[in-house]
């Protein structure tokens, strides 16, 4: 397994400590970079979990036609036009005219000779050549077909029992409506558009509690609601549920008697787009318009900024408005060196080897063996066109301290067998973004050759020992905006499980603000960093889990296979 | 095992770019269209093709069976795809990336999907109309709607082929190498 590093975002909770990594919840509070959002005002990191998400507009994916708020609800959140999911493989249906009459020389028969093709006109899917025709659906005419179709839906005896439902709590709803969500509607109405707002006194609607915390409405609805209980009269449904049974539920049970084949039934994923009850059958399923998908934006959750904010057009996909945390923070990638000399010493070797061995042995050869120690290379890139300098620290976990001789001894028992992590300690500056043809002023101060490789020995770098290059713990190269420094990890005999461990990186950078420097001390807040450059600095800092991987036990050194 | 000796048949109407990798005894019909990069491999035995057929680029159609492989008129065997198959019969579509196991027969107006992988484990003849798709390769039988039309365009590919290729395509023509 490649060693990996993930990002925490706390999720607005109270202590800004990252859960211990061996945990198995722990793994939702981290985050790969590229998931992640940065919220300027708040100056904090924002991850998928906490982000408030709204709904900035509907489209058909098939079309890509954009879909009015108001035609959502209408269309029952499907696409009116002539898009159609293919009931056997769910792919998109095109609309094509029958076959022209066979003549008896059809090898020598011309083109087709309108361009409309003939009626009657029906669904074909390319890739399972599945057709309407097999359920019966043929169309006159080859546009308008949603509203061909609209006949057959709305006779469905479910649409149907729908409609009388809502025709009988009709009154009731805009009594209620009108009394109780109308606080709560203007309440929140700054911040949200209208189809949020639709939506949500939709569900508040339909739920009593949902919505907006309002102790006020809250109970207004359920005074209004026990008002109520006693003016509902009887509803009558248009079937009578005995015989209802009768069509659905015992006709399926026929069905499921005389079975051939399990393929005759439909599957759970053809059948569960469909908003009604679908037919067991496989050969009885219809057609269905294509559901609609929305396109979002996301803020955040304090101050409500707008993190993300897509393009109105379906078929664009960027975005107007992008905050996304790589833009901010630092990208980190972990590898293992002495992994990587050995893929690449195995790749030289073994030419014959299968696929699958080769992937085994790749893996092997970058295992972490209990008993050793290793390092690893952190690569920081650095998105800002500042430079910027890090500092990285072993984040502390929060030990509980029991009391009890027991538990000091199985915190003792703990220390020796859990693997020791050495990161460099001084800070390390990291070069400025810059595009690519900017880069070759400072490549001539920083190397001494006109290779862009060459190992640098930056200051207060060396640790304890000065070993050897790859073995000491610190800066291991510079280039552009990308600084690789090392760090290594001690594993004991006992230790077991993976190396994962928390790593508090904050770094410094000027702030993009022109703030004049004699505001700096008055103005900034308590976090600007007191260095005597001119702009203020501005510190960050963030909390990731680096994962090197599993510990392999070996009893003996391992063997090089004789290749 | 005895050398393949090449021996090539090209029908004169037949259009086969000069890039095509041929090998052994092949014949080719009237119409059919290869395209460059194609590979078409006899190696064990000999592999007759029909009149119309349409292979693309980085086609592999391979025999490794004593037998003639025997492929009809009309197919279309798209890009990237791999057939064995011992007898292919008129107006198939193997799509793109697909591959056919030499256990496998097709008659007629099959389909064989984008990207699918059939390899029954003994022998098998598909019945006309199959068509797989999928990634687990389910089988289902098409009514044949709309088969007019799909020879119909299959045709216009050809002809819009035979006038095109020859310009940007050196051609290769008779026999031996």
């Amino acid at each position: 397994m490649a060693p990996k590093i993930e990002y925490y975002c706390p999720c607005l909770s109270e202590s800004p400590h990252p859960p211990p990594p061996n945990l198995p919840s722990s793994s939702y509070s981290f985050h790969p970079l590229h998931n992640l959002f940065f919220c300027e005002e708040c100056d904090a990191v924002r991850c998928n979990r906490c982000v408030l998400v709204e709904v900035s507009g509907y489209y058909c994916p098939n079309c890509l036609f954009e879909v009015p708020s108001a035609s959502v609800r209408a269309e029952k959140n499907r696409c009116a036009r002539n898009c159609f999911l293919c009931p056997n493989c769910r792919n998109t249906l095109t609309v094509v005219p029958s076959d022209p009459p066979e003549n008896v020389d059809s090898r020598t028969s011309p083109i087709v000779s309108t361009t409309l093709g003939e009626p009657p006109f029906f669904l074909y899917c390319n890739h399972c050549r599945w057709d309407s025709a097999e359920v019966g659906i043929t169309f006159e005419k080859p546009t308008g077909l949603a509203a061909q179709l609209q006949k057959f839906e709305d006779s469905a005896p479910e649409s149907l029992e729908f409609e009388r439902l809502k025709e009988h709590f009709e009154p009731f709803l805009r009594a209620s409506s009108s009394s109780s969500t109308l606080p709560s509607a203007s309440s929140h109405h700054v911040h949200t558009n209208p189809i949020t707002a639709a939506a949500s006194s939709a569900l508040a609607r339909d739920i009593p509690g949902v919505g907006k915390y309002n102790p006020l409405s809250r109970s207004r609805v359920g005074r209004d609601k026990a008002a109520h209980r006693q003016e509902y009269p009887d509803y009558k449904s248009r079937v009578e549920i005995g015989s209802a049974a009768a069509l659905s539920g015992e006709a399926d049970v026929e069905f499921l008697r005389h079975l051939e084949t399990v393929s005759e039934v439909a599957a759970l994923e053809q059948r569960w787009t469909n908003s009604w009850v679908s037919p067991l059958p496989a050969s009885d399923l219809k057609p269905l318009r294509i559901p609609l998908q929305s396109k979002k934006s996301k803020r955040c959750p304090s101050c409500r900024h707008i993190l993300i904010k897509p393009e109105q057009k379906a078929q664009s996909v960027r975005f107007k408005i992008k905050l996304v945390a790589a833009n901010y923070l630092p990208a980190i990638a972990v590898t293992l060196p002495h992994a990587q000399a050995a893929i690449e010493m195995l790749k030289r070797t073994s030419k014959s080897a299968s696929a699958a061995a080769q992937a085994e042995e790749q893996q092997a050869a970058g295992a972490l063996i209990a008993g050793h120690s290793y390092s690893f290379h952190l690569a920081f890139t650095n998105p800002l066109y500042d430079p910027i300098q890090i500092r990285l620290a072993k984040a502390l976990a929060p030990v509980q301290t029991a009391e009890g001789d027991a538990a000091a001894e199985a915190a003792e028992r703990a220390r020796r067998s859990t693997f020791q992590i050495q990161l460099p300690s001084a800070a390390f500056p990291v070069g400025a973004f810059a595009e690519a043809w900017e880069y070759d002023d400072e490549d001539e101060d920083m190397f001494l050759d006109d290779d862009g490789m060459e190992i640098v020995e930056a200051r207060g770098k060396k640790g304890k020992d000065g070993r050897g290059k790859t073995r000491s713990v610190g800066i291991v190269e510079k280039r552009a905006n990308v600084t690789i420094v090392s760090g290594e990890v001690l594993i004991p005999k006992e230790a077991r499980g993976d190396v994962r461990f928390n790593m508090l990186v904050s770094y410094t950078y000027r702030s993009d603000d022109p703030e004049p420097s004699e505001e700096a001390g008055v103005g900034t807040p308590s976090r600007s960093h007191g260095t005597n450059k001119a702009p203020e600095m501005k510190n960050f800092s963030f909390y990731t889990v680096v994962d090197l991987g599993p510990i392999m036990y070996r009893e003996e050194p391992k063997l090089t296979a004789d290749l | 095992m005895p050398p393949i000796r090449d021996k090539f048949t090209i029908h004169s109407k037949a259009v086969v770019c000069q890039d095509v990798e041929l090998k052994g005894d092949i014949t080719i019909g009237a119409g059919t269209i290869v395209h460059p990069k194609a590979t078409i491999f006899a190696i064990a035995g000999p592999i007759v093709i029909g009149s119309g057929c349409i292979i693309e680029e980085g086609a592999i159609i391979v025999n490794r069976r004593k037998e003639v492989m025997r492929i009809g008129d009309d197919n279309l065997f798209e890009i990237g795809c791999r057939v064995e198959s011992p007898t292919v019969g008129n107006c198939n579509t193997i799509c793109t990336r697909a591959r056919v196991h030499h256990t496998l027969r097709m008659s007629s107006y099959c389909v064989i999907g984008a990207g699918v992988l059939v390899v029954p484990t003994e022998d098998e003849m598909l019945d006309e109309y199959t068509v797989i798709y999928g990634p687990v390769a389910e089988r289902r039988i098409w009514s044949g709607r709309g088969k007019v039309q799909e020879m119909d365009l299959r045709r216009k590919h050809a002809e819009y082929l035979r006038e095109m290729l020859p310009k940007f395509n050196r051609l290769r023509r008779g026999d031996g190498t």
